[in-house]
């Protein structure tokens, strides 16, 4: 495949997503979601939570002003672009699409590599969009608080563009989930379920029997090591280990996919 | 898009090709090739394998055995597959939220098509209109136009269609027809399924006839046609004329006799040479759809 083909499958499949209104649809969503998180980490950071849990960093930290710029908009952004990544191989499927699709590029390899590349695109956008909304809306909280927005602080701004790279390997993820299982319905299920309530106790069990190098490898707890360098929480992998874990769950269950299931009759 | 040598048709050749799905065998050996230059109609009664055929000539059905190819080539071998074959199947495969136009320029950006091309095929098929809609509040017979469209889109050689006149009413039918032959007339390829014989009888060349996934029939339409059928007489005299064809089988009418498996020419010479008046001599039309319920084995 020469170069001008590939840049004509990646823009047509930017074609689909913009076509349909689903794509603004979730933006709204992480926008919306991203604006409840920038708020509340404002609005609590420092404070007691009670329960004999750790109080969170205090408002005049750096650690804070990460928390509230770059982690609430991966919070609020990655499930949205993950749905986004999902529906965008699934879609094909559900409304028998996937036959134009393989019709006009019959090596269907070429058809998921060209999915991958537009949602990664359209999902870092995604996390731009979430960026704006928390420095908004958070930015506000601060500043009612009494405190300095605090755009200078220490590592803010790399660690904003690693969480607008981690937003964007979610909706890659998406495509690797949706390559697997080609049912919309049972994909997002099973993936909001994972990430809501497996993976989280998961975490806990394997922390607690200090497991906590198997933790670190955790999607969700990957993308914190993109997105809360130093955080005083968790011990998290070193950011760019990170990114290669998320890059690498979307490739292998994309492959995983493409053996599974791509190759099947579209009938 | 420049009207290049591709837009020369490839013969379709199936050989061999078979079909199973788990116990279910839904082709069974079926050879049949299909010539460019003429329409072709692809015919059988429902779950004959029609559907099966074509979607393993156009790559997205593994065949258990045998091949379906296109000049030679599989359909996933094709460089520009848009370019070289243009298909049409059932007309629900559009995302109901997408426009038509925006559903045609997926595909054009895909193929590499210039983006003319979409506002060309969109006057063609005459849904012009309509095309910044969404498909989802299309009736089948615009659906059908869409999907002709994507078909037309790479100016392709050989043209695929599922049962493409389904939901089309007579007017979109008689445009179909004629552009169905316009296509042919270039020099294309034009294979057309459909199980109503009826619908494609005047637009179609040749046929091809399959049942239970297996070829029945393949041959021109005149000669599927042809053969020994039946002659209406008009005669004031049926006793006399009868008398003179006393070896053909005749039956009396209101008017006159019917005399099955002869011609016209043989029934006026015999009257002539008997001297029985004869008013009037019709070909009985062969009901070609009973022939082709006859060769499908379904009961009529």
């Amino acid at each position: 495949m020469n170069a001008s083909a590939g840049v004509g499958l990646v823009r047509s499949e930017l074609r689909k997503i913009s076509s349909t209104r689903l794509w603004w649809g979730l933006l709204v969503g992480a926008v919306v979601y991203t604006a409840i998180q920038a708020a509340a980490n404002a609005a609590l950071a420092g404070r007691d939570p009670g329960g004999g849990q750790p109080a969170t960093a205090a408002l005049g930290t750096a650690e804070a002003i990460r928390a509230v710029y770059a982690g609430s908009a991966f919070q609020g952004g990655y499930i949205f672009a993950m749905i986004l990544g999902i529906t965008g191989m699934t879609g094909e499927y559900r409304y028998q699409t996937i036959t134009p699709t393989f019709l006009a590029t019959p090596r269907r390899s070429r058809v998921v590599l060209a999915k991958m590349a537009a949602h990664l695109g359209v999902g870092v956008g995604y996390g731009l969009v979430a960026v704006l909304a928390a420095l908004l809306v958070g930015g506000s909280v601060v500043l009612v608080r009494g405190h300095d927005p605090g755009f200078g602080a220490d590592r803010l701004w790399p660690s904003i563009g690693l969480a607008v790279v981690a937003v964007g390997l979610w909706a890659l993820l998406g495509i690797g989930i949706g390559t697997l299982l080609r049912n919309q319905v049972l994909a997002v299920l099973v993936a909001v379920f994972v990430t809501f309530l497996v993976e989280p106790i998961a975490t806990f069990v394997l922390a607690a029997n200090d497991l906590g190098g198997v933790v670190r490898w955790l999607p969700t707890n990957a993308s914190a090591a993109l997105t809360s360098p130093g955080s005083s929480l968790l011990d998290y992998q070193p950011w760019w280990a990170g990114g290669l874990a998320l890059l690498g769950y979307a490739v292998v269950l994309a492959a995983l996919g493409m053996r599974l299931s791509t190759h099947r009759d579209v009938t | 898009m420049e009207p290049s040598g591709q837009s020369i048709g490839h013969p379709i050749e199936v050989v061999g090709l078979t079909k199973r799905f788990g116990a279910v065998s839904a082709l069974d050996e079926l050879t049949f090739s299909v010539r460019p230059g003429v329409v072709t109609g692809f015919l059988g009664p429902n779950g004959a394998g029609k559907t099966t055929t074509l979607r393993c000539l156009l790559g997205l059905v593994a065949p258990t055995s045998g091949r379906a190819t296109v000049g030679g080539r599989h359909y996933r071998d094709l460089e520009h597959p848009l370019d070289t074959v243009g298909a049409a199947l059932e007309a629900a495969s559009f995302h109901p939220g997408r426009s038509a136009r925006a559903h045609l320029q997926v595909m054009a950006l895909a193929a590499g098509h210039h983006s003319d091309r979409v506002d060309q095929v969109v006057e063609q098929v005459g849904l012009g209109a309509y095309a910044d809609r969404r498909v989802g509040g299309y009736s089948l017979g615009m659906r059908q136009r869409l999907a002709l469209a994507q078909a037309l889109l790479g100016d392709p050689g050989v043209l695929v269609l599922d049962e493409p006149a389904n939901g089309l009413d007579p007017a979109g039918i008689a445009w179909l027809r004629q552009l169905l032959r316009a296509l042919a007339a270039e020099g294309r390829t034009v294979l057309v399924s459909s199980h109503v014989l009826g619908e494609v009888q005047q637009t179609v060349d040749e046929v091809v006839v399959i049942a239970r996934g297996r070829l029945v029939r393949q041959d021109t339409l005149a000669s599927l046609e042809g053969g020994p059928g039946a002659v209406l007489v008009r005669t004031p005299t049926p006793g006399p004329l009868a008398e003179a064809l006393g070896h053909l089988s005749v039956s009396r009418t209101a008017d006159g006799l019917r005399v099955e498996g002869t011609t016209t020419d043989e029934v006026g010479h015999l009257a002539h040479q008997h001297g029985v008046e004869v008013l009037e001599l019709t070909a009985e039309a062969s009901d070609l759809e009973q022939i082709f319920l006859d060769l499908t084995g379904e009961p009529s």
